[in-house]
């Protein structure tokens, strides 16, 4: 008896994949609207945490008029602009983090590894954390306050400039934690590296040129957090050379995303030859 | 018939790192970590034709797990090949998955926080199931595992027996070509696991799914399996028909005599002394009358017609009862003398 090898075009295989994360999607979605109470004390929580940082910032811009040339306006924006891309990836980062403890310890990779869709795909999507839709609306609501203030002239193309860089950003911010999360195919010692990484994040909100040059290069070129805010933001708040700059976040979002890919791999590999 | 399922000389190794003592142990462990290779699953060949359910057992650690992983597609072998249907599992998984069901009675394959339903829907998504198809599934399914009434249950809410349905049902949903089952009945009550037995019966006639089972609990190998492939130590000590393990040389048959008055073993024994058979030891000594005599004896040298007729001959019978060997006996001298069955009697 011969079993047939289902052979379909990338195109095919991503739409119906692309299909099933959605369905994933769905599911989640109702599930959590059943837990309404949860969702508001999540909604509350965020607004809290956020409220706070606002209000940092607020301090800081009351002793100084600006930061190297940077108005509290502009950094709002930037403020407001990171947390899109950081909604985004938390929305499905949330078994990036316990990716050790649930798939490899607990055997679930072995479950994802016998159904015929994407491996990353399932474990990215068989979870969402709510609270970045909440990112999302409150960066929004910054981002266009600060942009009222700043009276930025935000045409068709900023917006559609916007949908890009964004989901570029999102992806930068996945790679770095996927390469993270593939540690733990090599080391039992579970995501100690991700709360510190984490953290840096928090840098990575005020304008790189307040940083030395040790630092911006480290952010640009290493830990690569300046493609998630600042650098994309610059398209609407810096200056002309900064703006061509901000272009490049798609192309570092390929690249980082690309290694980040070839490491997971190479963790798949050795989790399938070596087993849990 | 060709085989649907052809392993060849599979082969796994593991490398283990073994943990020095104490605190320095754990700093030379750093620097020099003391490598240690298992062989899990050691040169093992078989086939499955299409239809068989095949029981396959071993102690824990005898690799059943790791021969599962790799026929499943999950693990990469170190030497040796599998093929399933011209599919090589660990090469072409995703194609392969889609004719494959798996189900392992440790933990779910469903999505815990959703209603069973939605993650049949999910599934019936993922293998591209036919709405009209998937209807005629849930049909059949509803009749034998009655999975209706918790159908809109969260999976974590269900008991063991329930899940256990659920999970069943959800690997044949997409009408796979094998389904392979890693301790079914793990955990749950008699009643329980009977269902699961019959709905595997059912399933393998109606759909036609060829099965690999592998279980601790034998009952449920005698009541499914014909063949049982048996491993120890990542070898292959057994391949055949369970039926002829049973009848091996070594095995023995019991027949238990209730006699109408008490008679000394002595003297029954006296009355069979032409026969191959061997007394189990009765209470009291060989002088003591008493009432029950067991008589062990193998199918190839004797049967209980003769037996019986050398006993009447001399005595009076009200009872009898003839046991087959335990097939945990069977398995157990398997495992302790290898296939060459040893001549002492079963006790």
């Amino acid at each position: 008896m011969q079993l047939a090898e289902y052979r379909t075009s990338r195109w095919q295989d991503l739409r119906r994949q692309t299909g099933i994360v959605l369905a994933y999607f769905a599911q989640f979605l109702k599930m959590r609207l059943a837990y309404r109470v949860d969702f508001l004390v999540d909604l509350g929580a965020n607004l809290f945490a956020i409220g706070v940082q606002l209000a940092t910032l607020g301090v800081l811009f009351s002793k100084v008029p600006a930061l190297k040339g940077w108005s509290f306006e502009s950094v709002l924006f930037i403020y407001g602009f990171s947390l899109l891309p950081l909604g985004l990836f938390n929305l499905i980062s949330i078994n990036l983090y316990r990716f050790a403890e649930r798939y490899i310890a607990e055997g679930n990779l072995d479950r994802v590894l016998l159904r015929p869709v994407n491996p990353l795909a399932q474990v990215l999507c068989e979870s969402f954390n709510m609270s970045g839709l909440n990112e999302l609306l409150l960066g929004t609501g910054v981002m266009i306050y600060a942009a009222n203030q700043l009276e930025l002239a935000v045409g068709p193309l900023d917006i559609l400039v916007l949908l890009v860089l964004v989901p570029s950003a999102a992806v930068i911010y996945a790679s770095v934690f996927l390469m993270v999360t593939a540690v733990s195919f090599w080391h039992e010692d579970r995501m100690g590296l991700a709360p510190p990484i984490y953290n840096v994040i928090r840098f990575a909100r005020y304008p790189l040129t307040i940083y030395g040059k040790g630092v911006q290069i480290f952010l640009m070129f290493v830990l690569p957090f300046a493609w998630v805010a600042y650098m994309p933001a610059t398209w609407f708040v810096g200056d002309a050379e900064q703006t061509r700059w901000a272009l490049l976040t798609p192309l570092v979002a390929v690249l980082f995303g690309g290694l980040a890919m070839m490491v997971w791999r190479a963790g798949l590999r050795r989790y399938e030859s070596t087993g849990n | 018939m060709a085989p649907l399922i052809t392993v060849q000389r599979l082969t796994k190794d593991y490398h283990l790192t073994d943990r020095r003592e104490g605190v320095l142990g754990g700093m030379v462990d750093l620097v020099r970590p003391q490598k240690r290779m298992l062989r899990a699953v050691d040169d093992v060949s078989f086939t499955i034709d299409p239809g068989e359910m095949v029981g396959y057992i071993g102690a824990n650690g005898a690799g059943k797990s790791t021969t599962i992983k790799m026929l499943t597609g999950i693990l990469t072998p170190t030497s040796g090949e599998v093929r399933v249907g011209g599919l090589v599992p660990y090469r072409q998984r995703q194609s392969y998955t889609r004719h494959i069901g798996v189900v392992f009675g440790q933990r779910t394959q469903l999505w815990w926080d959703l209603a069973v339903v939605e993650s049949f829907r999910l599934l019936q998504r993922i293998y591209e199931v036919p709405e009209a198809r998937y209807r005629e599934q849930m049909t059949f399914f509803n009749e034998l595992l009655g999975i209706d009434e918790f159908l809109h249950q969260p999976v974590r809410k269900l008991s063991l027996g329930q899940r256990m349905r659920c999970d069943l049902a959800a690997a044949l949903l997409h009408e796979p070509r094998v389904l392979f089952l890693d301790e079914p009945t793990i955990g749950l009550d008699v009643v329980a696991k009977e269902n699961v037995r019959g709905f595997l019966r059912q399933a393998r006639e109606q759909l036609g799914v060829t099965v690999i089972l592998t279980t601790h609990d034998l009952t449920d190998i005698e009541q499914l399996c014909r063949r049982i492939i048996i491993i120890d130590h990542g070898k292959v000590m057994y391949n055949g028909l369970l039926e002829d393990l049973r009848r091996g040389p070594g095995h023995k048959l019991r027949l238990c005599l209730d006699l109408a008055e008490p008679v000394a073993p002595a003297e029954l024994q006296a009355a069979c002394a032409h026969l191959p058979v061997e007394w189990a030891e009765t209470e009291g000594a060989d002088r003591t009358p008493v009432l029950r005599h067991c008589a062990l004896f193998s199918r190839s040298e004797t049967n209980a017609a003769t037996i019986l007729a050398a006993v009447l001959a001399a005595h009076r019978l009200r009872d009898m009862a003839l046991t087959e060997p335990a097939i945990e006996d069977v398995v157990r001298r398997i495992y302790r003398e290898g296939l060459v069955p040893a001549p002492e009697a079963l006790g």
